[in-house]
């Protein structure tokens, strides 16, 4: 069903910029997961990986991606399956109390990395279609719909960082499909004024917990919250940021802060500290740099599509990886709370890297079908 | 722009995502600034300044008691002083000998050995320096945590013997663990300083009675201060043993042993109904407090080496490490043997004593001429004549029969470290045939009275003789009664839980049966109580009960070498009441002389204890009961 057909055209029309951005951040991540854990195979692993990834990449990117539009429900109905299956004992594997792993035995994914692909198409199906005017209640309410199925089932596992991912899909897609503007100012006036209410109304009636509000207090004081409870990551992890100074400590691995473990998972959700330890400012400057770039490219994909559909598409793509990307780092320099989400192309995980490629390679067939046959 | 095609603001809604997106980034950098420029500096100090140490928490080790619940072995909480290599990895370790001589009062041979080992180790071993410090020592190492940061001070539950000397020999002692044991994949987990059993049920038991040690993982600053606590997984402790040991009836024993003649020797009791020792006392004997407490002081060190080159061997547990000819105690098995092999019958069990045996030129004498003896009467009047016959018609393969058949060959089973297999004719059999060409009768004539070919351990002796006393049945002797359980430790599910310990006993092997009919065991058992009533064990006898009992005296040198240091080592093997077993006992006085003299009353003195426990009254009318 997928044919791939290549021309010269192709050859000329394929954003080679794009893919070969993508690939220098994955290679620079690998470097990084060394660093992180030198005497373990992960970044081994996550060259192979890359592998896997680009071979997913290619595939999408030489299909026509209307057809995978047109097949969304089908795409969709696969992931929700998927995201049951895992809920069940035995199918799913539980690690650090979340159940949110299949493990094949030579290979172990996580679903709910993948299942924003089917959203971000179907949403791409519906709102890509409709008519031109001021979005109605009916289509939001069709847009929360189509989004809260996933999330419920991920909120089960319980992952909480993967779930808050997909919320910029939904909220990209209304924006472009024309909300009103009056709403979205009005949405972040009620947002300014009642988070602090309903965060006193919580913490009043206790239905905010203990943990989570440890949490947030780390981040608005980290000196003076509990260090040795929850400040203690945000701490280490500040603390390995602001070691890297200007320049970073490279050559250190024996003293630097992942290898005397006081960081948590440095090779996933912690690997920007690694990275800001070893490279310095410089080094992390120029990584925010090539997220820029990509992010640019990846807009700039987005203006040339021949339709409604591939705007949202990559749009939808573009916003999740900012928001990903903003999520991370914001956690490991210590102003957002520590919440597992991995930071796009950089972290270790094969689930990650490989649902990052796949999107990117719709943005690419995107924009190798910008002129109109 | 074709995004005007759709709608007319589409492009504008992009390029606002894309502006909120760089801003995003841009908050990052921003942030980023503010933490590696500006405070880089702070968090670098802060970095260096820490420091993620292990620190183990020892489990309290189990209490051992006796049968009875008195207290024999507890843990104390003290302090030791640790060294850790990491803080002084830039210097040599030796030049700090004076130092920490002067102001902990260490022996400086014991020091440069420590120093010099601790060098070779990795930068965050550590070892114990100071056991048991005292609170000078503490404020010491407190006051100088500047200048020498690699000395900490840890809690430690220390081992305690309140018994001193007493059952040393069964209870053992605890102590680090040697670099050479750390080499074996037994002890594999271990690291150095870790504390393990090391002789008696301390040893044996050890992985039970040890339980499980837990850690906290801290912060240390560059100081080595703990200044925040990570991660804290409490330890397990190891579980109490009670012992089949009854503390009176082992007392008594130890006193018998320390009023001998010689001071050397051992006694067992056992109950012979299921193979629990009662008492296990060996003399001469040590104190465990000292290789627990005293190992890193001068005063210590000496007392330990004094232990272990003392020609005496306090070490040793005679009981059941020592190996000596048995005598004439060896007739109650060779009795058995007789029977079981058909060279004497229930009607007709008389030999020819003769006064001795004629054997080539060579004449060996009986110490009387008892004629023609029947077996009780033999065995009564320890008639050697008797035997030495026996011996011949046994020969060397009804020598091992019965060896096999008593268990000779092999250690007893109790429940011990180190026990040693007894060596009998089976053992020589190979080296006297090939020094004489074939098994000689006179060799037979020997074994027959537990001479020459025989080295039995006592536990062994009184193993063998108390099946005649249980009708037949050859328990395994064991020290354990019971250890008791210990509740879970942690939350269930979690990777640290610790599950519940439960509560269990010695695990019984099924006893060996020794054929034997009710008439034999009468004869034999006769033939005993004979002995204590008016034959060679006259001195062990107590009115109103009934001991059957069995003398021996083993030769140590030739006859008229045999004195002084020389002397025979005297044997008694007993049980009672005679025809209603409860307790077996045997006695060795080294070198003292006359079985009947020496080691008769010493076991006397120990039944003694046991009837003031038990009382003489129900003794009495049980024994008439079955008669």
């Amino acid at each position: 069903m997928v044919a791939i057909n290549i021309e010269k055209r192709t050859f000329r029309d394929f954003d080679w910029l794009l893919a070969i951005l993508a690939i220098g951040i994955v290679c620079f991540g690998v470097t990084q997961i060394y660093n992180a854990q030198p005497e373990m195979t992960t970044w081994q692993k996550q060259i192979g990986g890359l592998f896997i990834a680009l071979i997913a990449m290619l595939i999408v990117s030489f299909t026509d991606y209307r057809r995978f539009v047109d097949s969304a429900p089908l795409f969709y109905g696969i992931g929700l399956f998927l995201l049951i299956i895992v809920l069940i004992p035995g199918i799913g594997t539980k690690i650090n109390g979340q159940r949110c792993w299949i493990d094949l035995g030579f290979i172990r994914f996580q679903p709910s990395e993948f299942v924003k692909i089917p959203v971000v198409l179907m949403l791409a199906k519906y709102f890509g279609n409709r008519k031109i005017g001021v979005l109605k209640f009916k289509e939001i309410g069709i847009g929360i719909a189509i989004l809260a199925a996933p999330i419920a089932l991920i909120l089960l596992e319980p992952d909480a960082g993967q779930a808050i991912t997909y919320f910029p899909l939904l909220i990209v897609v209304l924006f472009l499909s024309s909300i009103k503007i009056r709403w979205v100012l009005l949405t972040i006036v009620a947002a300014i004024i009642f988070t602090p209410i309903l965060f006193w109304v919580g913490v009043e009636t206790g239905k905010i917990k203990q943990y989570q509000l440890q949490r947030i207090y780390v981040i608005i004081d980290p000196e003076s919250a509990d260090p040795k409870g929850f400040g203690y990551h945000t701490i280490q992890s500040m603390i390995s940021v602001g070691k890297g100074g200007l320049t970073g400590s490279v050559g250190e691995t024996e003293l630097s802060q992942s290898s005397l473990k006081f960081l948590p998972e440095p090779q996933t959700d912690f690997i920007f500290a690694v990275t800001a330890e070893n490279t310095g400012f410089i080094g992390c400057v120029s990584l925010l740099l090539a997220y820029a770039l990509l992010l640019s490219r990846l807009v700039a994909g987005a203006r040339e599509s021949s339709d409604r559909t591939g705007v949202i598409v990559i749009m939808a793509i573009t916003g999740e990886l900012a928001f990903q990307i903003f999520m991370n780092m914001g956690m490991v320099l210590g102003f957002l709370p520590v919440i597992g989400v991995p930071l796009p192309l950089m972290s270790a995980g094969l689930s990650a890297i490989l649902s990052t490629f796949i999107a990117i390679g719709f943005v690419i067939s995107v924009r190798m079908r910008r002129f109109v046959n | 722009m074709k995004l005007a095609d759709y709608s007319q603001n589409l492009g504008v809604r992009v390029s606002t995502i894309q502006v909120f997106a760089f801003l995003l980034l841009a908050a990052l950098g921003v942030r980023l600034y503010y933490l590696q420029v500006v405070r880089g500096e702070y968090f670098s100090d802060k970095a260096e300044n820490q420091r993620i140490r292990v620190i183990r928490v020892p489990a309290p080790r189990g209490a051992i008691f006796d049968r009875n619940g008195k207290l024999l072995v507890d843990s104390r909480s003290t302090y030791n002083i640790t060294l850790t290599r990491e803080p002084i990895k830039g210097i040599n370790p030796v030049e700090r000998i004076d130092v920490y001589a002067d102001g902990l009062g260490l022996d400086r041979q014991y020091l440069t050995e420590l120093l010099t080992w601790i060098k070779k180790q990795p930068e965050f071993e550590t070892a114990v320096i100071k056991k048991t410090a005292s609170i000078e020592d503490i404020t010491w190492v407190e006051a100088h945590q500047l200048e020498y940061p690699e000395l900490r001070v840890e809690l430690q539950p220390q081992r305690v013997y309140p018994l001193g000397t007493s059952m040393a020999h069964v209870l053992g002692y605890v102590g680090e663990i040697s670099p050479k044991q750390l080499l074996t994949p037994e002890f594999e987990k271990f690291r150095a300083g870790d504390i393990i059993g090391k002789g008696g049920l301390e040893q044996y038991y050890d992985e039970t009675l040890r339980g499980s040690a837990g850690y906290r993982r801290v912060v240390v600053d560059s100081r080595g201060r703990v200044i925040d606590e990570i991660e804290s997984v409490p330890p397990q402790a190891g579980q109490d043993l009670y012992t089949t040991i009854d503390l009176d009836l082992q007392v008594a024993a130890e006193e018998q042993l320390a009023n001998s003649s010689t001071k050397r020797g051992t006694i067992i009791a056992m109950d012979p109904n299921n193979g629990e020792i009662l008492a296990m006392a060996s003399a001469p004997t040590f104190d465990p407090n000292a290789f627990v407490l005293h190992s890193s002081t001068p005063e210590g060190r000496k007392q330990i080496n004094e232990y272990q080159n003392n020609a005496n061997r306090p070490l040793l547990n005679r009981a059941i490490q020592g190996r000596y000819p048995p005598g004439s105690t060896w007739k109650i098995p060779m009795s058995v043997s007789g029977f079981q092999q058909d060279l004497i019958t229930e009607e007709n069990n008389s030999i020819l004593c003769g006064g001795g045996i004629t054997i080539g030129a060579k004449h060996t004498r009986c110490m009387g001429n008892h004629g023609m003896a029947p077996l009780r009467y033999a065995i009564t009047k320890s008639c050697d004549g008797y035997y030495y016959r026996l011996g011949i018609k046994m020969g060397i393969d009804g020598l091992t029969k019965m060896v096999e058949e008593f268990g000779y060959d092999k250690p007893s089973g109790i429940d011990l470290p180190n026990e040693k297999t007894p060596r009998t004719p089976k053992y020589f059999r190979a080296a006297k045939e090939k020094a004489y060409g074939r098994w000689i009768d006179i060799e037979s004539v020997f074994a027959s009275i537990g001479q020459v070919t025989v080295e039995a351990t006592p536990i062994s002796m009184l193993r063998a003789v108390s099946s005649v006393a249980s009708n037949g049945k050859l328990y395994v002797p064991h020290l354990l009664k019971e250890f008791k359980a210990m509740g879970a430790v942690g939350i269930k599910g979690e990777l640290n839980y610790l599950p519940e310990k439960a509560a269990f006993g010695f695990q019984h092997p099924e006893p060996k049966e020794i054929k034997m009919t009710e008439k034999q065991h009468q004869i034999i058992v006769d033939g005993m109580k004979g002995a204590v009533a008016g034959g060679t064990a006259k001195k062990a006898a107590i009115g109103g009960f009934v001991i059957a009992g069995k003398t021996g005296t083993a030769q140590v040198a030739a006859l008229g070498l045999d004195k002084g240091k020389n002397k025979d080592h005297a044997w008694f093997v007993s049980f009672a009441p005679a025809d209603k077993p409860e307790i077996a006992i045997i006695g060795l006085i080294e070198n003292s002389g006359f079985g009947g003299d020496n080691a008769a009353p010493a076991v006397r003195g120990v039944y003694q204890a046991y009837i003031a426990k038990r009382g003489l009254v129900g003794l009495d009318t049980q024994t008439l009961a079955v008669k």
